[in-house]
This record gives structure tokens, C-alpha cells and sequence, in this order.
């Protein structure tokens, strides 16, 4: 990456003593435009003034290639641009870039600049990559004092990212060698899956075609889409967490206030109405803000997935309580009466007889409350719980794009729609058990009574 | 008492209830003749109904009802839909709550019982319903298990082995992992029998146990019942339309109307030569 405080560097250090005399004027400008801008590399222009040092290292940046984004990522192709001043008297003839292993200047091709103060050399040179490095031969030395600026295009850096420092060696005219000193880090990262998906669909003539398309390139634009998968997950596992750490809340406490509702103690009915009418009559959006907001003023501090966990466990729990109710009422007198009429006490009737059936008739509507819930996640995005909109709403920010939205949409609707399906089946099965057409136990089918029993009775048969 | 008390407060007067030898006494001198029961010198009536009354918002269903019920006595109680015999059934578990009067389970007073002893009583009186009412929730067998366990604190393995037997006894046993949709009425019912039988209960109460079945699977029931009735010494007390049942089964054949025992005795002498009006015109409305 190219820095403003290397390239004021650069003109800091511009070796003085190759510069034609006409020109230091506007030298010394530079220099102290430079000042004025930006710290100067004392150090290096000391190295410059020696002669005969090799090779002294200017600069080594890579070109960023992300998409959307300003990293170089390692694993994809981009350009290599290294500087370095000749200090070597007889000039150098070749010279060799290396990278660690993993690199790849396989299929590169590169630029040779030269510059002798501001005037560009006609030397031409001739690469030879090899897998992690890059040979230049040049077509006359490059003379001492002079400037080369190599530009490796189509290369890459390892996939897994990191600090890499371009080393390697170099050959004089004569044929003496000498090491490169190390450049400064190249900062590279790491090339993820997504990062190659993006850089495949940055290739492909429909995917260009698809978004000069106002409305796919603004809604659905496929780069974007998997990047917003990406960053997304993150707030979908919240979204998942906080619904799924409320949910087990909402339902006691809703089995609670239902209870509650039906008891024959006119203080607990009292209570119950009063919650679940609250919590029903007013938006969500609302309880939210009374809590985001409300609890902090009276010095009540919750962290605020753990607060968005409870405002959605309170919320549902109070939806969840009519349910129960409903359910609950629905049972016949009868299942009362028969459980009553063994010696089961009332709690024992509700625990072992009511409940159990009330459970299995309010699963479809339950699990509509849970998508509901699920979706009403989405709402703590404004109080800066970092869940699936929240991420959505910055990316597309950032973006100027819609995608993140859509993207959105599919991770709620990766939930809902099999939820939905769920509903149906749970549905379906439960009137088919109530008709006696569930999946039935090993047996002869008839179930009548044996002849033997028959016979023991030995009365006479229906007499009516 | 409370309940004469809870009674009068109702602009309902009875008296209160006999003190029980004297109860026992009268009882046997009233029913010797009226039923086929094999009375025991000095043996005492299970139920005692006495100056039994309930009111519904206002409307009377039963006045002034008196019946005693003998241990192993089978009690068929026959009449017209209305005529309070179902009300009375549900009395005696407290189902409902009497509004006045008295009903006594081996001579102990259970109107005005506090929830527990309400709920200690329903173990001595099993009931057959004629909905069935089995749990949907749980198989035959488990049907037939839950009040042993929960109620009784059976352990599993004997509750189980008693749920298994019984249902053999009811010809359910094939049927023992069955839920009770899909199960036929006639087979529910069955179950539901076997259910209230392995509690071992003092009284078996039948509310109309084959009213709600189809022709066809009201023979089956009836086998089991009668089955019950001849061998296994149960008392039972049956409301029912079950005429053939009343009249082969019953030690006595007690006829309700307009809530009042209208007339009650052995069951050839109700069917044959019933002594009031009332009865031979019922009587001769189901022949």
C-alpha cells in the first residue's frame, strides 16, 4: 500500500548529488513542501550519500485488490512495485526479487523504470519469474546513482495473509553478487473463500451484464451478495441467540401469566390482564425504547443483548399466554371430570392431563409466535444491538447498494420458511392424530373380544 | 353441619343426617324387599343418600332424593332424559355439589368435604363416563395407568401389570398401546372401564356408559359390564337405558322422574308389575 508519508519520504531522499545543478531550486520546494506535510526519512538519505552500499530499498507496496475494499489480498493477482536507488558504482545488470514460498510470479510480466533524477533511461529488461521469484536482466547496466523502479504485474502473495518482505540479490556489471536488504513489509490478507467466489464473479461477462442492470445491480448484485452473506452471518447468529436464549423465558413465564389468568384468585386474574394487555396493546418498538432507555436512567445497566433477550422474552410472553389460555379452555370438561373423578388433585389434572394436551394443540401457533419473535429481533437494530439489520444497514451504507437488504431477507427467511413448513406438517399431523389416523401399534386390528371372554360372560348378547 | 346449615341458607330445609346405626337400621327394613342383594345382619349401606336436593340456577333437578346402596349391590337407575338421575350419579363423586341434603360414603358425611378430603373420596369412587373421556394424550394402557401412579403411588411395573390385567379382563388387551382415537367408542369405552376398575374403587358410578354408541358396539360394553357386575362383587350404581341390562343384571331397578325416586325394587317387579303410573307409562314409551 502506498503511503502519503513514504512518498513525501521519496522526494526527501532524493539523491542530491546526481541532480543537475538547474534543478536543485526546485529541489530544495520539494523538500520543504514535503516538510510541511509530512515527516522525512533522515536515516535513508544518509545511506544514499554513501557510495557503493548496493542496493538501497525505497519502497515495496502491492496494488490493493479487493473488491469494495482497499486490502491487498494475498492469493489473487496483483502488481508488485518495488524501488530501490543503485549505489553500486560499475552499475548492476540483473536483478532478483523473492518472496516467501507461496508466492507466485508465475505468468507475471514486469515493467523496468529508470531514472536518472527526473529523466527515464532507456533500459530494457528482460524478466524471467520463477515460482516465488523474479529475475531481471537488463539490457545495459543500470548505472550507479540512478533510480529502478521494478512493476511485477500479475503476481500473488500467499492466501493465508501476512507481513511478506521482498529480499533477493543482484548482479554488478562484472559479475559481483549482492543481497538485497529487506524492503518494508508488504501487508497482505488473508484471501478467504468469499474474497475468491467474488473475484471468480468479478470475471464473468454475466455477472457484468447482470448488474448493468439499474434494478439486479442495486438489489442483487452477486458480488455483494456473497460479501453481505459474509458479514452477515455474524448478525444472524445473534438474531438466532437472542430469540432462541428468550424463547424458553417467554414460554414460562407466558404458561405462568396464563395460569395466572384462569385462577380462581381475582388478584392473580387482575395481574395477568394487566400484563398481557400492556404488552399487547402497545408496540414492541415502544417496550423497546422503554427499556434501551428507561432502565439506564434509573441507574439500571444491562448489557444490551442480554436487555434485547429479555425485551423479546416479555414481549412473546405475553402473546404466549393467550395462547396457552386458549389452549388450555379448549380441552373439554370432560378430560377435567375424568382425571377428577380418579382423585387427581387440580394441579395434578393440569400437570399430567390438561397441559400435556393443551402443549400438543398450541405447537402451530407457538411456533408462529417464534417467527414472529424471530423477525421482531430486527427491531433491537435501533438500539444498537448488533444483529442482522444493524450489519445490513451499515453495509448498505457503505455500499450505497441495496444487496445487504436482500441479503438479509434470505438469512430471516433460511428460518422462516421451514418454520412455516413445520406449522403445516405439526398441523396436519395433529388433526389426523385427533381422527384417529395416526401411525398405530402392532396389533390384530380388531380388538374385540375374544371368544373365550365372551364366553365366561356368558350372558345374552345386546338386548335392547 | 354445615351442609344443613349451607342448606337452610338456600331457603332449603332438611334434617340432619341419621346418626349411622339408626341410618342402617331403616335403611335395611326399607330395601330388604326391594332388592336382590344378600343383606348381612347388621351390615351397613356404602351410599346413603339422604334428603338429597340440587338446583340449578334456580330450576330444581333433584328433591329430596333418598337411596341407600349396599356393598356388591348392583343399582340400575332407569328414567327419562332430565329426570335428574345423571345429577344424582355426579353427586355422589361431587362432580356436583349437592345444594342440599346429605350423601354419606361408609357412613362418613361428604357434602361440604374440604378439596382434600373431595379429592381422597373420588379414589373410592370410580366413574364411567358416557363420552368415555379417556386422555388422547396417552395410550390405553396408559390411560388406565396414570391415576394408579399418580394418585395412588403405584410403582410403574405394578400399576402396569394391573393396567395389562384389566384390560385383558375389558378384551383391550391387543389394543394395550393404542391412543384412544383410534380406538371405536364401544373399544374407548371398554378402556375406560378398565381405567376406573383398577383403581379398585368402593362404588363404580356408569353415567349412561353406552348412550353415545353406535347399536352395533353397545354389545360389547354391556358384556363387560355385566361381566363385572356377576363376578368380581363390584358395587355399581348405573344410570342407563339399557333395559335388558336392568333387567338381567340388577339386584334393583330404582325409576327416576321430575328428580324424585318415583319407585324402585327388584328388577321383575318394576318391569313386570311397577306399582305407579308414571313408571308404566316410561315403561311403555321404550317398549
Amino acid at each position: 500500500m502506498t503511503q502519503p508519508e513514504d512518498r513525501s519520504g521519496q522526494r526527501g531522499v532524493w539523491p542530491r548529488h546526481v541532480l543537475p545543478r538547474g534543478w536543485l531550486a526546485l529541489l530544495c520546494a520539494l523538500v520543504l513542501t514535503a516538510a510541511a506535510f509530512g515527516p522525512r526519512a533522515e536515516p535513508a538519505l544518509a545511506a544514499a550519500e554513501a557510495p557503493d552500499t548496493g542496493i538501497v530499498v525505497r519502497k515495496a507496496t502491492a496494488r490493493p485488490n479487493e473488491d469494495g475494499g482497499s486490502a491487498a489480498l494475498g492469493g489473487r493477482e496483483t502488481r508488485l512495485t518495488w524501488e530501490g536507488t543503485v549505489n553500486v558504482a560499475e552499475g548492476v545488470s540483473s536483478v532478483t526479487l523473492e518472496l516467501p514460498e507461496g508466492s507466485s510470479f508465475e505468468g507475471s510480466s514486469t515493467r523496468v523504470t529508470v531514472l536518472e533524477g527526473l529523466d527515464r533511461q532507456g533500459v530494457e529488461g528482460t524478466a524471467r519469474p520463477e515460482a516465488s521469484s523474479v529475475t531481471v536482466s537488463f539490457s545495459v547496466p543500470v548505472a550507479a546513482g540512478s533510480l529502478l523502479r521494478l512493476e511485477v504485474s500479475g503476481m500473488s502473495f500467499p492466501s493465508a495473509g501476512g507481513d511478506y518482505v521482498v529480499s533477493g540479490s543482484y548482479v554488478t556489471a562484472s559479475g559481483g553478487q549482492g543481497r538485497l536488504e529487506d524492503s518494508p513489509a508488504i501487508s497482505v490478507e488473508e484471501n478467504t473463500a468469499v474474497q475468491r467466489v467474488v473475484g471468480w464473479l468479478d470475471g464473468q461477462q454475466w455477472v457484468e451484464a447482470w448488474n448493468s442492470v439499474p434494478f439486479l445491480g442495486m438489489f442483487l448484485k452477486p458480488q455483494l451478495l456473497v460479501t453481505s452473506f459474509a458479514s452477515l452471518f455474524q448478525g444472524w447468529l445473534l438474531c438466532l441467540l437472542v430469540v432462541t436464549a428468550a424463547y424458553p423465558f417467554a414460554i414460562l413465564l407466558g404458561l405462568a401469566f396464563a395460569l395466572m389468568r384462569i385462577s380462581r384468585n381475582p388478584l392473580l386474574r387482575g395481574l395477568s390482564s394487566f400484563y398481557i394487555n400492556v404488552l399487547r396493546g402497545t408496540p414492541l418498538f415502544l417496550q423497546i425504547y422503554v427499556a434501551f432507555f428507561g432502565l439506564p436512567m434509573l441507574g439500571i445497566n444491562i448489557d444490551n443483548t442480554l436487555l434485547g433477550v429479555i425485551v423479546i422474552a416479555v414481549n412473546s410472553s405475553s402473546y404466549q399466554a393467550e395462547i396457552y389460555r386458549a389452549g388450555i379452555q379448549s380441552i373439554p370438561q370432560g378430560q377435567y371430570e375424568a382425571a377428577l373423578s380418579l382423585g387427581m388433585t387440580r394441579m395434578q389434572t393440569m400437570l399430567w392431563i390438561i397441559l400435556p394436551q393443551t402443549v400438543r394443540r398450541v405447537i402451530p401457533t407457538v411456533t408462529s409466535d417464534f417467527i414472529t419473535s424471530y423477525k421482531d429481533t430486527s427491531l433491537l437494530s435501533s438500539v444498537g444491538v448488533m444483529e442482522l439489520m444493524m450489519f445490513s444497514k451499515n453495509l448498505t451504507t457503505v455500499t450505497g447498494n441495496i444487496t445487504p437488504y436482500i441479503a438479509a431477507a434470505i438469512y430471516y427467511l433460511m428460518v422462516t420458511l421451514p418454520l412455516i413448513k413445520v406449522v403445516g406438517i405439526v398441523e396436519k399431523r395433529l388433526s389426523a392424530a385427533e381422527a384417529g389416523q395416526g401411525p398405530r401399534p402392532k396389533g390384530d386390528g380388531k380388538g374385540s373380544l375374544s371368544v373365550e371372554t365372551i364366553d365366561s360372560i356368558g350372558g345374552e348378547s345386546n338386548v335392547r | 353441619m354445615s351442609a344443613s346449615l349451607k342448606s337452610s341458607s338456600r331457603g332449603l330445609l332438611v334434617p340432619k343426617a341419621l346418626e349411622a346405626e339408626e341410618a342402617a337400621r331403616l335403611a335395611w327394613e326399607h330395601d330388604l324387599s326391594l332388592s336382590r342383594h344378600r343383606f348381612v345382619e347388621g351390615e351397613h349401606p356404602v351410599v346413603r343418600i339422604e334428603h338429597l336436593n340440587k338446583t340449578f340456577t334456580g330450576t330444581p333437578v333433584l328433591r329430596d332424593v333418598n337411596l341407600n346402596v349396599w356393598n356388591g349391590e348392583i343399582v340400575v337407575v332407569l328414567g327419562p332424559s332430565g329426570s335428574g338421575k345423571s345429577t344424582m350419579l355426579r353427586c355422589i363423586n361431587l362432580l356436583e355439589s349437592p345444594t342440599a341434603g346429605h350423601i354419606l360414603i361408609d357412613d362418613r358425611e361428604i357434602t361440604g368435604s374440604s378439596k382434600t378430603d373431595t379429592t381422597l373420596l373420588r379414589r373410592d369412587l370410580g366413574m364411567v363416563f358416557q363420552n368415555f373421556n379417556l386422555f388422547p394424550h396417552l395410550t390405553a394402557k396408559e390411560n388406565v395407568m396414570i391415576g394408579q401412579t399418580r394418585v395412588l403411588r403405584r410403582s410403574k411395573e405394578e400399576a402396569e401389570g394391573e393396567a395389562l390385567a384389566q384390560l385383558a379382563a375389558v378384551g383391550m388387551a391387543d389394543r394395550a398401546d393404542f391412543k384412544p382415537p383410534q380406538l371405536s367408542g364401544g373399544q374407548q369405552q371398554r378402556v375406560a372401564i378398565a381405567r376406573a376398575v383398577a383403581m379398585h374403587p368402593k362404588v363404580l358410578l356408569f353415567d349412561e356408559p353406552t348412550s353415545a354408541l353406535d347399536p352395533e358396539l353397545v354389545r360389547d360394553v354391556l358384556a363387560v359390564m355385566r361381566d363385572l357386575a356377576l363376578n368380581s362383587g363390584m358395587t355399581m350404581i348405573v344410570v342407563t337405558h339399557e333395559m335388558g341390562f336392568a333387567r338381567d343384571v340388577a339386584d334393583r331397578v330404582v325409576f327416576m322422574e321430575g328428580g324424585v325416586v318415583v319407585e324402585q325394587g327388584l328388577p321383575e317387579e318394576v318391569f313386570d308389575r311397577p306399582r305407579e303410573e308414571r313408571t308404566k307409562e316410561f315403561l311403555g314409551s321404550i317398549r
